[in-house]
């Protein structure tokens, strides 16, 4: 019986147990938030029965998805909410939310004038003016505009040299990559080198689509999606990325959240953690890592990374390095949630939220702070002061290239 | 992935026996799934070290019988595609009915991820009595074990395959068995 009667989401199979309540990080901050059973199966129930019931709050969602990993009924509380926000919820702020959410265009303009934007961005008056006038937080500093793209780096310094060798993968870089920080990219492509693989972008590549599909942009976010979903297609082997917040989206989102079938190519998205580790482990690569290599780490596990239950893979590789001392809390939100802490009216729960990983990541003391994700990033470096490296950086920076490359038969 | 020990089950009865193992040096992995009732043991399983894979489950492992009789090699998660959980030892945490550590249906009771043997008895219409504060039948439903709690399939004991907590026949004390459990795997390995 139950098997027939199931739905997509599996709403029907919510018990009201609370336990999604408990784990919501919004929800122990703000007090307008109905929490994720309010604001999901029990809300879809009436809103199955007329969209009126729609309720405004459902912003507050972080998409976070820690209401899904804690259901003992396999209900997809997180995706409800985020499908009856792109049906129902109606766009507040239409000049901020296009400009955040619109990551290609934004950065493709931004990189050119970045000597000037950067500055300009940063200049305490142009924050009061965003402030004001379009409602972006002026205690938010934002991340810094390369001057190169990290594609016209790739194409100009690395393309040739990468048909060299025998084996290769795919990279999908992401917006944060190429127009904010190609440092990533480049160490992904050290990396790569020096385990044997040439890399090679794909032939087409759009943002992801999660800031889209958060602002509401939902017709844009499935031309992003079909768009990539191509191109992994006609890349036909493993595609690795180095956020987590895209790979989840590419991976899950796409299909559950905007209904594009992804099945031929979901199992091919991996972040490259977790392809590298399971490589090593069968022993197809080898890393050697410097002597003399020594750093305090302590990791913390993006809210999407807990979702995709990856965090290991960036672990146990972290751990792999003679000289480094790992520490890794209980997992905990940053309340960033990539454009959501931003917004003005959401600033004061972002950090609210936040407060217990400052703390957390503060008392550890660490170097650096090693993150799978850039918002992530964003965040603890400007309410800590400290670094926040992704591991695919920490790894290039430890690897002893030469005798890795020697292991890997380069 | 190698542990010492991988935890199937991450709820009060996995993670009690995880914060034993832990405290005696054993590396542990719980994969946790169901409604877990765990606040106290996880802080201070990950405080110890333990790895914990928290929202994924098990959905099959691989049993050898390599001539002195059957045993557990690996298993694996839904979330860690490609990956096997590999150790000398697992217990099998995964509750009763809620949880979905055993699953019921017409034809009977069973223990859905290696199909190990349950103690039940009648049909359906036998689990249950009629007034709701009366001894259920099904309460005291599980998988048996011999005397030093391991799971048995097909009446053939798995060597290394302990089970622990609500997914034991009988009603027994949650946080006892798996103590029990846990001192069984640390009298083994020494």
């Amino acid at each position: 019986m139950q098997d027939k009667n199931i739905s997509k989401d599996n709403f029907e199979q919510c018990l009201k147990c609370n336990l999604c309540t408990t784990v919501c990080p919004m929800m122990a901050a703000n007090p307008h938030y109905p929490g994720p059973k309010q604001a999901g199966p029990d809300g879809e129930r009436y809103r199955l029965k007329d969209p009126k019931f729609f309720d405004l709050t459902l912003k507050y969602c972080l998409n976070c998805k820690r209401c899904e990993v804690a259901c003992p009924s396999g209900v997809k509380v997180g995706d409800i909410i985020q499908k009856a926000r792109l049906e129902f919820g109606k766009q507040h702020n239409p000049v901020r939310d296009f400009t955040l959410a619109n990551t290609d265009l934004v950065g493709s303009l931004a990189v050119p004038f970045a000597p000037i934007v950067n500055p300009v961005m940063a200049a305490k008056p142009v924050k009061a003016l965003m402030d004001t006038f379009i409602g972006v937080d002026s205690h938010r500093t934002f991340p810094k505009y390369s001057s190169k793209k990290f594609t016209s780096w790739f194409k100009s310094s690395k393309a040739p040299s990468q048909e060299g060798f025998d084996r290769y993968v795919h990279y999908f870089h992401g917006c944060y990559v190429n127009y904010n920080y190609p440092q990533l990219g480049k160490d992904f492509v050290t990396l790569m080198n020096a385990c044997g693989y040439g890399v090679r972008l794909l032939d087409k590549e759009r943002c992801c689509g999660v800031a889209l599909m958060s602002n509401g942009f939902g017709a844009q976010a499935r031309r992003n999606a079909n768009t990539n979903i191509g191109a992994f297609r006609r890349a036909g082997g493993v595609v690795l990325t180095s956020s987590s917040t895209c790979t989840f989206t590419m991976r899950d989102e796409y299909e559950h959240v905007l209904g594009i079938d992804n099945s031929d190519v979901r199992d091919n998205i991996l972040l490259t953690t977790k392809w590298l580790y399971d490589k090593v482990e069968k022993g197809e690569i080898k890393l050697a890592f410097k002597k003399d290599y020594h750093k305090k780490i302590t990791y913390h596990t993006a809210c999407h990374m807990n979702k995709m239950g990856w965090a290991i893979y960036s672990t146990e590789l972290l751990r792999m390095i003679p000289g480094v001392e790992l520490t890794v809390p209980q997992q905990q939100c940053c309340g960033i949630s990539g454009t959501f802490g931003f917004k003005k009216e959401n600033y004061p729960y972002s950090q609210k939220i936040g407060q217990e990983l400052f703390d957390t990541l503060l008392e550890s003391a660490p170097d650096v702070v090693a993150c799978d994700c850039e918002t992530c990033k964003w965040q603890i470096e400007m309410s800590t002061g400290l670094t926040v490296m992704n591991p695919v950086s920490i790894l290039a920076e430890a690897l002893d290239i030469e005798e890795t490359k020697r292991l890997n038969r380069v | 992935m190698k542990f010492d020990v991988v935890i199937i089950g991450g709820g009060l009865a996995g993670l009690t026996a995880g914060v034993e193992l832990q405290k005696k040096g054993l590396r542990c992995a719980a994969v946790a799934e169901g409604l877990t009732l765990n606040e106290c043991p996880r802080e201070e399983f990950i405080k110890l070290g333990g790895t914990l894979f928290p929202g994924d489950s098990v959905i099959g492992g691989h049993i050898v019988d390599d001539g002195d009789g059957k045993s557990l090699e690996w298993v694996e998660t839904r979330n860690l595609v490609g990956t096997r959980l590999e150790a000398p030892y697992y217990i099998l945490s995964t509750g009763k009915f809620f949880s979905r550590g055993l699953v019921s249906n017409m034809e009977g009771i069973t223990e859905p991820v290696f199909g190990c043997d349950v103690e039940y008895a009648g049909g359906p219409s036998e689990w249950t009595v009629q007034e709701f504060f009366d001894d259920q039948p099904f309460e005291k439903f599980g998988v048996t074990t011999d005397a030093e709690s391991r799971v048995k399939i097909g009446g053939k004991v798995i060597g290394n395959l302990y089970a622990a907590g609500e997914i034991l026949a009988g009603r027994q004390d949650i946080v006892t068995t798996a103590q029990k459990v846990a001192e069984q795997i640390i009298g083994r390995k020494k």
